[in-house]
């Protein structure tokens, strides 16, 4: 619901600009090139916040990526096919047209996502779709309990400033969902994003990074992956 | 009925219906439709009367999404999808007949199908339903359902001829069959070698509707 009203909020402030920028050729800004600017509005984005989501339409929408991310869209627990289920709807949104628009590289994905397999109309219905979804499988965690060194490796790096206390993110700012994502993909997520090879990295997350050494990167990953879905932690005032 | 099992058989069969109704259009005006079932005998010679089709490398048209077989008509009459064989039935066809001759088919129920090389069906079966991770082929069943009884977006895959499956994979593969309009099916068979693709295609064939 929370993420519906955030969409229709967007969506209000961005009608004018959008019609504008549609209009015109649009080319790809990557990290570490010229031009990039960390959460640009791409017209397709700005179009696809205007148009809202529907479930239903979603979970039909989506069929066609089960055949990788599961029926349950749980993904699988060794991490190569990510978690999306109970991600922001803003997230999903800016990281499936980024995908599509050649920002953020994914190879594997690119011709079940991008058009015609998957038109514009259907990214709101999906993201939808996903973001009310919970997991009830399990993810796959790190070989050994590493979360006490994690947890002091994430406050440390004021990592919440971004991902919150629990690992729940922030749908306004599309700061995705940490917690309980599969610790494989976590790991790999941290180093693509540092190395800028994800192409779209938040330059605050690569400073905040920076030092990772390997064994950071699994005690981190390990400690998220740990945490439950920030839906059912009650948060005391 | 019993043909001789191989491509030559539906070959041969093929010159004979094409001379025969060649002959039959050419005296025939042009607005002159034939009803539905004097149409359906020249399908039934390779596809069967009910689309259980027997001959190894002829499709069951039986059970597909009436949608998907009009358009599979359209594309072979307009050359985007390329079969010797069809190319060669399709003209005496007209566009008017796509649509009862999809919503016959569509109706009829599918038979269970054999394995050619009941060897392979364990291994054709982890990959339709877990895929290839190594190069991201996705798990057939994500779109085909694990059942392979499909839906209106995806066809019918349960009890097909595995010759057939095995060719048309080859042919996406090497973007010979290239007119899904949601061009995934080239991608997913890319993503798969030739001993992946004869194990799913004899995995395929084992698959049964559910009651
Ligand atoms: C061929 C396999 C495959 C298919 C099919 C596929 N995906 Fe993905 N998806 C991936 C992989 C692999 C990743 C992780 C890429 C990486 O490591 O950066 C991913 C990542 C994502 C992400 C980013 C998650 C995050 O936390 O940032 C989203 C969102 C997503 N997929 C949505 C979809 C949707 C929607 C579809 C269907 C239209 C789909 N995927 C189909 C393989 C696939
Ligand atoms: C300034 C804000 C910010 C800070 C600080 C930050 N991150 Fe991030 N992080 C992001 C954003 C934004 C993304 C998604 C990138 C994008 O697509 O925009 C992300 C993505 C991630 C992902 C991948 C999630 C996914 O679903 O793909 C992981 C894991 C992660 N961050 C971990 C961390 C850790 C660990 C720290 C602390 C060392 C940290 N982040 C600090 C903003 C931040
Ligand atoms: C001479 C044999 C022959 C006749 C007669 C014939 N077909 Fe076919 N048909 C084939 C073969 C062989 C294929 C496989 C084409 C390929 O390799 O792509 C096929 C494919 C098809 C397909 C595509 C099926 C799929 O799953 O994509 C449809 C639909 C079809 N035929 C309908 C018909 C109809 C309707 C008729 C009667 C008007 C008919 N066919 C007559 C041999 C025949
Ligand atoms: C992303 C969704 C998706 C996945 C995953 C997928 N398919 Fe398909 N498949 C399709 C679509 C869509 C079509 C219809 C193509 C058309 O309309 O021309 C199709 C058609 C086919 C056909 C042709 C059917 C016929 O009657 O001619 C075969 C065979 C097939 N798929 C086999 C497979 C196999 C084997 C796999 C797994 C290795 C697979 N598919 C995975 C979407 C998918």
């Amino acid at each position: 619901m929370k993420n519906i009203l955030l969409i229709i909020f967007v969506a209000l402030f961005s009608l004018q600009a959008g019609a504008a920028a549609a209009a015109e050729a649009y080319t790809p800004k990557v990290y570490g090139k010229k031009g990039y600017v960390w959460d640009e509005m791409t017209p397709e984005r700005v179009q696809v916040l205007k148009m809202g989501g529907d479930v239903d339409r979603g979970k039909d929408s989506f069929r066609g990526c089960r055949g990788c991310h599961k029926a349950d869209a749980a993904g699988v627990r060794e991490g190569v096919y990510p978690r999306l289920t109970g991600q922001h709807a803003s997230v999903l949104i800016k990281q499936i047209t980024e995908i599509r628009a050649g920002i953020r590289s994914n190879p594997k994905m690119l011709p079940f996502v991008e058009d015609p397999a998957i038109a514009m109309e259907e990214i709101g219905d999906i993201a939808a779709y996903l973001s009310a979804l919970t997991s009830v499988r399990e993810n796959g965690k790190g070989a050994e309990n590493m979360s006490a060194r994690g947890k002091k490796l994430y406050n440390d790096n004021k990592c919440y400033t971004c991902h919150g206390k629990n690992g729940e993110g922030n749908a306004a700012k599309a700061y995705p969902v940490v917690a309980a994502q599969h610790y494989g993909y976590l790991i790999r997520e941290m180093k693509l994003i540092k190395h800028g090879t994800r192409g779209n990295s938040n330059p605050g997350m690569v400073k905040a990074i920076a030092k990772f050494t390997e064994a950071d990167y699994e005690a981190v990953a390990d400690y998220l992956a740990r945490l439950p879905d920030y839906r059912t932690v009650v948060v005391s005032k | 009925m019993k043909y001789k099992n191989n491509r030559i058989g539906s070959a041969v069969l093929a010159c004979g219906t094409l001379v025969g109704m060649l002959l039959l259009s050419a005296t025939a005006r042009a607005d002159d439709i034939p009803p539905l079932e004097e149409r359906l005998q020249l399908c039934a010679g390779c596809h069967n009367p009910d689309g259980n089709s027997v001959i190894p490398g002829n499709p069951k048209l039986s059970g597909l999404d009436a949608k998907y077989i009009a358009r599979q008509l359209s594309d072979f009459k307009e050359g985007k999808r390329v079969s010797e064989v069809m190319a060669s039935i399709i003209p005496m066809v007209d566009e008017k007949e796509f649509k009862p001759l999809a919503a016959y088919f569509s109706k009829q129920k599918r038979t269970d199908g054999v394995p050619e090389k009941a060897d392979l069906v364990a291994a054709g079966k982890q990959i339709f339903d877990e895929g290839v991770i190594g190069t991201a082929a996705p798990a057939c069943a994500g779109c085909h359902n694990e059942d392979g009884s499909g839906s209106n977006k995806f066809p019918r895959l349960s009890g097909q001829d595995p010759t057939y499956v095995k060719a048309q994979m080859l042919n996406f593969k090497n973007a010979v069959r290239n007119n899904d309009p949601k061009a995934v099916m080239q991608a997913v068979a890319k993503r798969l070698n030739e001993q992946e693709i004869e194990a799913v295609a004899e995995y395929i064939v084992t698959l049964k509707e559910a009651e």
